[in-house]
């Protein structure tokens, strides 16, 4: 029995038809449409009673030869103008001419590919260890104050996030204590900023303070001081004449 | 500082990756005229037999590979055959972009006559394979070239290296009418 090349064995219409002209035993130039036709349909007609699938790209091919084949069938006498009609037929040859080019040079391709496995190399390696981090970042105009600022206030901003502190241990602040505490800390400080009251972030504690705060004011004890909107709020004791 | 010596070393640190002429010049802070001796140094050392290392030109950079004629003993510091190569179809494919590159993809599927784009997809996975840009044509299709890798990959030097494509002997009469006029000419 014949051995059949199934049509697995092809990279495509183009291999199948280089496979058949090789059998037929003619050169390429040469090959005759009508015998390539028959051969490649006889082909494809085999693989069909084989059951098996035949790529789509196999069934344009097919139709490709037989539109060359009908055409060359035709009387050709009404393309004499100056129309320039490629050969259907040249076409395909020419191609297939260009497939074979590169079809060749396979097997050197895979010559030196098998020659270079036969050297080895290792992977390169890993020197980060050896990393000396030196790289420097151009920071214009900034100073390390600056950048020191932006960390300073990237803390804050963080512990702002933090959920408040809930420590359920009851600790009473009363607004009495509070005036007195800001009372002893506006004596020893003359002049504070309204902010640094609020040192422990508790709401008892920031509501408290703010009361104190309030209390102290309608006391007339406090003196509370912004010199613009949004400007920093500075609380003094009011000099007790 | 013996510069052969710290180019054998950067060699055997970098591997597989290798180093190019440019790049040595960089570190080492020599010009060329100067770094060829110690590389032919180092290369005429090697090529002693009882060395089993030896330097490539691969790719456009140098390597320390192992030699050839040692592998049948590497190969038995490995339990099975683990190096694959590359299927037919796959070849035809890179060839195909070696010699024609940059090349569309949908131009590889017009030479083969059948789609390539899984072969492709493969070749880039592969790293032999990458984009150099993108076609003119409608839809701007991505152009492919091959890589160092590529050459390392079949042990070649450069892209000049490929293997010469024999034209088919079919010289036009055209062609050949134009070549006998030239030599007449001359």
């Amino acid at each position: 029995m014949e051995y059949v090349v199934t049509i697995d064995n092809f990279d495509g219409p183009l291999d199948l038809l280089l496979h058949l002209i090789k059998k037929m035993d003619i050169d390429i130039n040469e090959v005759s449409i009508e015998e390539i036709t028959k051969q490649y349909l006889n082909y494809i007609n085999t693989m069909k009673e084989m059951n098996l699938d035949i790529a789509s790209e196999y069934l344009v091919m097919a139709s490709e030869l037989m539109e060359i084949k009908s055409i060359s069938l035709l009387p050709k006498s009404h393309i004499e103008e100056d129309e320039y009609v490629e050969d259907p037929k040249e076409t395909l040859i020419k191609r297939l001419i260009e497939y074979r080019k590169y079809k060749e040079l396979v097997p050197s391709f895979q010559d030196l590919e098998d020659e270079r496995k036969k050297e080895y190399t290792k992977s390169p390696s890993d020197l980060s260890e050896f990393k000396v981090v030196d790289e420097e970042i151009d920071l214009g105009d900034l100073s390390l104050d600056d950048l020191m600022n932006a960390f300073k206030d990237f803390l804050k901003r963080k512990e702002l996030e933090k959920p408040l502190n809930t420590k359920i241990t009851k600790r009473e602040y009363s607004v009495k204590k509070r005036n007195n505490e800001i009372r002893d800390i506006l004596k020893k400080k003359k002049k504070i900023e309204f902010e640094e009251l609020f040192d422990i972030m508790s709401k008892d504690y920031i509501v408290v303070t703010f009361l104190s705060i309030l209390d102290l004011a309608r006391k007339q004890d406090l003196c509370i001081k912004q010199d613009d909107n949004f400007k920093k709020i500075y609380l003094s004791l009011r000099e007790s004449d | 500082m013996n510069l052969t010596a710290v180019i054998e070393g950067i060699l055997f640190l970098k591997g597989n990756e290798g180093i190019s002429v440019e790049e040595l010049k960089e570190i080492l802070n020599v010009d060329e005229p100067t770094l060829v001796p110690y590389l032919d140094t180092l290369k005429k050392m090697y090529e002693e037999p009882n060395r089993g290392l030896k330097i490539d030109y691969l790719g456009g950079r140098l390597k320390l590979t192992t030699k050839k004629e040692h592998k049948e003993y590497y190969e038995k510091l490995t339990e099975e055959e683990i190096s694959s190569t590359l299927s037919p179809a796959a070849l035809e494919a890179l060839v195909i972009i070696a010699y024609n590159q940059p090349i569309t993809r949908i131009k590889v599927d017009e030479i083969r006559g059948v789609s390539s784009q899984h072969l492709v997809r493969k070749l880039l996975l592969k790293g032999l394979i990458k984009e150099v840009g993108k076609s003119d044509q409608p839809g701007r299709p991505n152009l492919y070239g091959t890589t160092s890798e590529f050459l390392d990959y079949f042990g070649l030097k450069t892209i000049n290296d490929l293997p010469k494509i024999e034209e088919p002997e079919s010289l036009d009469e055209e062609t050949n009418l134009f070549e006998s006029k030239y030599t007449e000419t001359l």
